[in-house]
C-alpha cells in the first residue's frame, strides 16, 4: 500500500519556494531516482511504496539544501515542512 | 489430520520470482552501433571508463567499498533495512563541464510534466535521431495515491548536453512516449522501462548510445558507466560516474554506482571498442547497489521497434 508524502518547501523568511528540487536520499526499499519540482505555492506530494522511514533531501537552485527524516505511517503517510537556511 | 483434494498437491513448488526473471542470460545477443552525430567535438572511447580529470579508478573504489561482512544483521531486517542510500559510501561522482561533446550530449536533462501538472526531472539517452531511453516511471506514472496524477506524463522538455542554463543544442518537447504493459498495467519494477520520441532529429546533431544484449558473465564483474542529471547538485549539471557491476538478473543489473533523484533513465553504457553501448536503464536506488533494467531479449527488440 503506497503512502502519499505531502510537504512544502519555505525560505528562511517563511516564504514558500517553486521549484525547489525534493527527492528521497534514503528509504527502506529501492527507490525511483527521479525529483520532483515543488508548486508555485512550495508544495509537492512524494510517494512512499511502504511504510517506514525516509529521508528527503530537498535542494534550491542556488545551493541551499536541508535534509528530514521522517516516518511514513501505513494508512496515514506523512507530512513535512523544509524550513531553507539564510544563504551565506 | 489434514486432507487435500486431489488437485491440491502439497508439495506443489512456488517461487518468490517467475521463472523468467532468474533464468541465467549465458549467450551474447544482438546489439545495435553508436553513431557520433554531426556535431563536431567527439571524445573517442578507450578503455573501459570515460577519460575524465578527477575520477577515482574503478579499483580504488572498489577497495574501499569492499563489504565488511562481519556485522551482518537477520534477513529478517532485509524488508526494512538497513536503508536503501543512492550514494554508496563516499559520493564519487565528477562533474562534467563539457556537455557539447559527444559522449556528453547524448545524455539529456528531462523536464517531465505529470498529468497532474506536477513537475519532475529526470534523465534520457539517445538511441537513435527521434528517440531516447528513458525508466518507465519517467514517461508514465503508476501507483502514485494523488488524485490525477497517474498514466502517460502529461509531456517531456529534452535538454540535451545540459550544462545549467546552458542548452548548446536547444530544447525539444515531447508529447509521445512508449514503454511496456509489465511497467504500465502491472508497476513491476522488472519491466520499468520507456522511450521519448522526439518531433525533431535532434539525435542527429548529438548522436546516439548503441545498446546491446550481453551475457550474464560479460556483466557480473565488468564497469559500466552512468552520466546523468542528479536533484542534489547545481540545477542542471551533469554528473559521471562508473563502477562495477556486482550482481545481475534476467531483468536487472546491480551497481555500486552514485545515483540521486534526477538521474533515474539514465544510460548504464560500457565502452567496447571504443563506442558506447547501453546495456542497462538505471532506475532505483538501493541498499548497497543501485539498479537499473537490464537490456535483456525482449528489452533489446522494443528498444529497436522504437527507434525513430
Amino acid at each position: 500500500m503506497r503512502e502519499v508524502i505531502h510537504g512544502v518547501v519555505r525560505d528562511e523568511d517563511g516564504r514558500r519556494v517553486e521549484a525547489a528540487r525534493v527527492f528521497f536520499a534514503s528509504g527502506p526499499v529501492p527507490l525511483p531516482d527521479v525529483a520532483a519540482l515543488t508548486a508555485a505555492d512550495g508544495t509537492f506530494q512524494l510517494t512512499a511504496p511502504v511504510p517506514g522511514r525516509y529521508s528527503l533531501m530537498c535542494v534550491l537552485d542556488d545551493g541551499r539544501s536541508e535534509t528530514r527524516s521522517i516516518e511514513v505511517i501505513r494508512g496515514g503517510g506523512a507530512l513535512v515542512e523544509f524550513e531553507m537556511p539564510a544563504d551565506r | 489430520m489434514t486432507e487435500y483434494a486431489e488437485t491440491e498437491d502439497p508439495h506443489t513448488s512456488v517461487a518468490s520470482e517467475p521463472e523468467e526473471l532468474v533464468k541465467p542470460i549465458e549467450e551474447e545477443g544482438p546489439s545495435e552501433d553508436p553513431s557520433t552525430g554531426e556535431a563536431p567535438d567527439v571524445e573517442a572511447g578507450a578503455g573501459e571508463v570515460e577519460e575524465v580529470e578527477g575520477l577515482r579508478s574503478v579499483e580504488a573504489v572498489a577497495a574501499e567499498t569492499a563489504p565488511d561482512t562481519s556485522g551482518l544483521e537477520d534477513i529478517g531486517v532485509a524488508s526494512f533495512g538497513p536503508t536503501a542510500e543512492a550514494i554508496l559510501g563516499r559520493d564519487d561522482r565528477i562533474q562534467i563541464h563539457n556537455t557539447s561533446a559527444y559522449p556528453w550530449r547524448v545524455h539529456s536533462s528531462l523536464l517531465i510534466t505529470a498529468a497532474d501538472g506536477s513537475l519532475w526531472i529526470g534523465t534520457g539517452w539517445f538511441i537513435s535521431p527521434r528517440t531516447l531511453i528513458t525508466a518507465g516511471h519517467c514517461v508514465f506514472i503508476k501507483n502514485s495515491g494523488v488524485p490525477g496524477r497517474d498514466g502517460w506524463v502529461r509531456s517531456i522538455r529534452v535538454m540535451p548536453g545540459r550544462n545549467g542554463s546552458t542548452l548548446p543544442y536547444g530544447s525539444a518537447t515531447s508529447t509521445a512516449f512508449r514503454s511496456v504493459t509489465g511497467w504500465t498495467s502491472s508497476g513491476n519494477h522488472n519491466y520499468d522501462y520507456g522511450a521519448i520520441i522526439l518531433p525533431t532529429n535532434l539525435g542527429s546533431t548529438v548522436g546516439w548510445f548503441g545498446f546491446g544484449v550481453y551475457s550474464d558473465s560479460q556483466l557480473v564483474g565488468s564497469t559500466v558507466n552512468i552520466s546523468g542529471y542528479p536533484g542534489d547538485k547545481p540545477a542542471g549539471t551533469q554528473w559521471y560516474h562508473s563502477n562495477r557491476v556486482t550482481a545481475v538478473t534476467a531483468t536487472k543489473v546491480y551497481y555500486v554506482i552514485d545515483t540521486m533523484g534526477g538521474q533515474s533513465g539514465s544510460a548504464v553504457y560500457q565502452i567496447r571498442d571504443g563506442g558506447r553501448y547501453a546495456v542497462a536503464v538505471h532506475a532505483y536506488g538501493g541498499a548497497t547497489a543501485n539498479h537499473g533494467t537490464r537490456i535483456n531479449r525482449e528489452v533489446f527488440d522494443n528498444l529497436s521497434t522504437w527507434k525513430a
